[in-house]
């Protein structure tokens, strides 16, 4: 279960994991659409650091809610600017 | 021992799947519309892949690839509702 200590993945992926939440806290035209955008960041981030603990189950289920909370997220978008 | 081809050819991929992650977040971050921004986040979904088929994950990868391009199309739906 040890695994190496730095992979790039680990490396890659923990920067686009600090960078994409400072992005997603701070959106920069404020409103809802970017702040949505840039949730997705971090995500990837994330995954590439599952990748790097060899987690594979992890990144199955990850993946999939990640689309599912983003799906919930949209609609909740839409009803609250009165549309679909 | 030495570097053949195929070690090679590895090592200059994953460098180049490394640069487009960090370009397609840096674009996504910066970017202001919300099209360039999902088109910037597909570039950074795009360098991810090579790292999870390093690894072996090739069902993960086969999954993601199924999964990832929903949450594009869930965002583009209320990307076209606010712009209207």
């Amino acid at each position: 279960m040890t695994a190496e200590l730095y992979t790039p993945e680990f490396v890659i992926g923990l920067l686009v994991l600090f960078i994409g939440t400072i992005a997603a806290a701070f959106p920069r035209p404020k409103n809802y659409l970017t702040q949505l955008i840039n949730l997705e960041i971090p995500g990837w981030g994330l995954l590439l650091v599952m990748l790097h603990y060899n987690e594979a189950l992890a990144l199955f289920t990850f993946a999939a809610v990640s689309v599912l909370s983003t799906y919930i997220f949209v609609r909740v978008m839409q009803k609250k600017e009165g549309i679909g | 021992m030495g570097w053949g081809y195929q070690e090679t050819m590895n090592d200059f991929v994953m460098v180049a799947s490394g640069v487009l992650i960090l370009i397609g977040m840096t674009a996504a971050i910066f970017n202001r519309d919300p099209f360039d921004k999902l088109i910037s986040l597909s570039v950074l979904i795009a360098g991810v892949f090579p790292f999870i088929v390093e690894r072996g994950f090739l069902d993960v990868a086969i999954a993601t690839a199924l999964i990832a391009p929903l949450s594009t199309i869930f965002t583009l739906m209320v990307c076209r509702r606010v712009r209207i």
